[in-house]
C-alpha cells in the first residue's frame, strides 16, 4: 500500500485533535448580548504529491456574549458532516484579566469537541483548553498568541493497545482585523510539537519532523 | 428532546462521501504485462542470476466470483513454475500490495521463486479485480474472492492443504489473513506477512494522534489486527524497522502479538522501510529466513 492514495484519506480523515481543524473560535469575549456567526478554513499542512498544502477543514461556528466577560459558542465542522461525522466544538471564552494600560489581556476557552459517525454510530469526546494572550492595536485590530490543549480520554487505542499520550499541546499566534461588521483572521500553530510526525501515512509539514504547522482562516460577521 | 432529534436528523442526513474506493493505487495503467521488460518503477530490481526462464512463467486468467457478486469477473494470474508439478510441489501464493500490478511486483514474485533454490517451490500471484488488466473494481470482498479464485485453480490442479503456504505483503496482508482464518478453496498451511497493516481503526489513530475511529473516513475493515487471533497455522512476520507508511510498532507489532497459533517468528529488519524489506535485509538472508520457515 503506497503513500499518494493514502494521503487523500488524511486530507479528510484527521478533523479533530492532532491535527486541529480550526481557530481558537473567541480570543476575546464578545459584549453581553452581541451574537456573531463565522466559518474557518485551514488545517495542518501536508506534502501532497511534494506540494505544501493546508488540510482543507472547514467549520461554522456561532457565538453570542453572555456577560462582558464570557461568551459563549457552539460549531459544525462542514468537512466532517460531508463524510457523513458530525462534529461540534462547544465552550465558552472567559476573560481572566485585562489591562487598559497595555490594552493587553488573557483569556481561556474550555470546550468540548464531540463527534459521532452515522455508519457505525461511533461517538467521541476530546476536552480542550486554550489560553491566549492578546494585545490591541487601536480599536480594530489585535495579535494574539496562546497554547490550544486537547485532551484524549479513552485509556484505550485500537485492538486494546494503551494510549501513551493524553495531552496534545499546540502554541499558535494569530491575527485579527475588524471593519464594520466584519472580522477577518488569521492563526498559525504547531500542532502537536512533541509528537513525531513519522513514520505516519500523511507526510505532515513540522519543524524536525515534529507535529505539523497549520495554518487558518477565520471570518466572522456580527450579526447585533 | 427536541435538540436531541435535529441532532440525530443532521447526522443522519449529513453527505455520504467515503474515501473507500480512493484507498485503492490503480494509478499506473497498462496494456500488456512486461515483467523483466517492466522499465517502470519498481522497489527493486533483482541481477541475472534470478532470471526465470520464460517457459516456467505462466500468465492466464481466472474467473472470479465472491459470495456477493452478481457476476464474475476475469482476472489475471502468474504462475512461476512447472504446473504438472502442482500436484507435487509446494507452492507459495503471494498476495501483492495496493500499488499498480503485477509488474510492480514480479521481482519480488521472482526473488520468492528462489527461496530454497531455484524454482524450489511454486509461486503464484494475481491482480485483484480493478488492478492491472483484471476487470471490476476493487472491493474488500472483491480480494478475499480473487486469492480464493486462485486457491481454487490450485486445487483443481492437485494442490492440497498442506503443500500451500500464503504470503502477505501490506495489503495483501488482508485477504492472506482472512484466508487462514475463514478458509474457502484450500486451508493454507502456513503464512507469512510483509510489512501487514493492523486495521483502519491504526490508519486514522496514528494519522490522527488520538483514537478517531475508522468508520469516520471508510467503510473498509481490513481488520487483521483482530483477524489473526483466529489464525492457527504457523506464523512468520517480517517488518522494516523505520517503515515510513505502516509503523511496525503500531501495526506489525499488534498483528504478531495478536497472533492466535502456536508458532510465530518475527523479523524486525533494521533501517527498511516499507518496500525495501528484501533489498535492506539482503535476497539472500530473506530468502534463507523464508527458506527457514517452510521447512521447519
Amino acid at each position: 500500500m503506497k503513500k499518494i492514495y493514502l494521503k487523500v484519506l488524511t486530507l479528510f480523515c484527521f478533523w479533530s485533535v492532532l491535527f486541529s481543524c480550526a481557530t481558537t473560535r473567541l480570543v476575546k469575549p464578545l459584549e453581553k448580548g452581541q451574537q456573531v456567526v463565522g466559518g474557518n478554513f485551514g488545517g495542518p499542512l501536508i506534502s501532497f504529491g511534494g506540494v505544501p498544502m493546508t488540510i482543507p477543514y472547514t467549520s461554522a461556528f456561532y457565538a453570542k456574549g453572555l456577560n462582558n466577560k464570557t461568551s459563549g459558542f457552539g460549531s459544525v465542522h462542514l468537512t466532517s458532516l460531508a463524510f457523513g461525522v458530525f462534529q461540534t466544538d462547544i465552550g465558552i471564552c472567559r476573560e481572566l484579566y485585562y489591562t487598559p494600560k497595555y490594552k493587553m489581556g488573557i483569556s481561556i476557552n474550555p470546550a468540548v469537541n464531540f463527534a459521532i459517525d452515522r455508519w457505525e454510530w461511533k461517538a467521541r469526546l476530546w476536552p480542550q483548553v486554550d489560553m491566549n494572550i492578546y494585545k490591541n492595536f487601536g480599536d480594530n485590530k489585535f495579535f494574539y498568541a496562546g497554547l490550544s490543549n486537547w485532551f484524549e480520554t479513552n485509556p484505550n487505542r485500537p485492538h486494546g493497545e494503551t494510549q501513551v499520550k493524553y495531552w496534545f499541546a499546540s502554541p499558535q499566534v494569530g491575527f485579527m482585523y475588524t471593519k464594520n461588521k466584519w472580522t477577518y483572521g488569521l492563526e498559525t500553530k504547531w500542532v502537536a510539537p512533541g509528537v513525531p510526525n513519522q513514520p505516519n501515512v500523511a507526510d505532515y509539514i513540522g519543524p524536525n519532523h515534529m507535529g505539523a504547522i497549520g495554518i487558518y482562516f477565520q471570518l466572522n460577521r456580527r450579526l447585533r | 428532546m427536541k435538540q436531541l432529534s435535529s441532532l440525530l436528523l443532521l447526522v443522519v442526513l449529513s453527505s455520504c462521501l467515503r474515501l473507500d474506493s480512493n484507498l485503492y493505487n490503480l494509478e499506473d495503467k497498462i496494456t500488456e504485462y512486461k515483467l523483466d521488460g517492466n522499465a517502470g518503477l519498481q522497489d527493486f530490481v533483482l541481477d541475472a542470476s534470478y532470471a526465470v526462464q520464460d517457459s516456467m512463467k505462466h500468465l492466464f486468467t481466472l474467473d472470479s466470483k465472491g459470495s456477493g457478486d452478481d457476476k464474475s469477473y476475469k482476472i489475471y494470474a502468474l504462475y512461476i513454475g512447472e504446473i504438472e508439478k502442482i500436484k507435487t510441489d509446494t507452492v507459495i501464493l503471494y498476495c501483492h500490495g495496493n500499488k499498480w500490478h503485477m509488474d510492480f511486483y514480479w521481482q519480488r514474485a521472482k526473488l520468492l521463486a528462489h527461496t530454497g533454490g531455484k524454482h524450489r517451490y511454486g509461486v503464484m500471484m494475481m491482480d485483484y479485480r480493478g488492478y492491472g488488466l483484471s476487470e471490476g473494481n476493487p472491493t474488500e470482498e472483491g480480494l478475499f474472492a480473487d486469492v480464493d479464485a486462485c486457491m481454487a485453480w490450485l486445487k483443481s490442479k492437485g494442490m492440497n492443504n498442506s503443500r500451500l503456504v500464503i504470503y502477505g505483503f501490506s495489503m495483501g496482508s488482508a485477504p492472506a489473513t482472512k484466508l487462514c482464518a475463514s478458509p474457502r478453496s484450500l486451508t493454507p498451511n502456513k503464512l507469512l506477512l510483509e510489512a501487514p497493516f493492523a486495521s483502519a481503526d491504526v490508519l486514522a489513530a496514528d494519522g490522527a494522534g488520538l483514537n478517531v475511529p475508522g468508520s469516520y473516513v471508510t467503510n473498509l475493515k481490513l481488520n487483521n489486527g483482530e483477524l489473526i487471533k483466529e489464525v492457527k497455522q504457523d506464523f512468520f512476520w517480517i517488518h522494516g524497522t523505520v517503515d515510513n507508511f505502516l509503523n511496525m510498532k503500531t501495526h506489525g507489532e499488534i498483528i504478531y502479538k495478536n497472533h492466535g497459533g502456536n508458532y510465530k517468528e518475527a523479523h524486525r529488519i533494521e533501517g527498511a522501510d516499507h518496500g525495501t524489506v528484501p533489498a535492506t535485509y539482503g535476497f539472500k538472508d530473506y530468502l534463507a529466513s523464508i527458506e527457514a520457515f517452510m521447512i521447519r
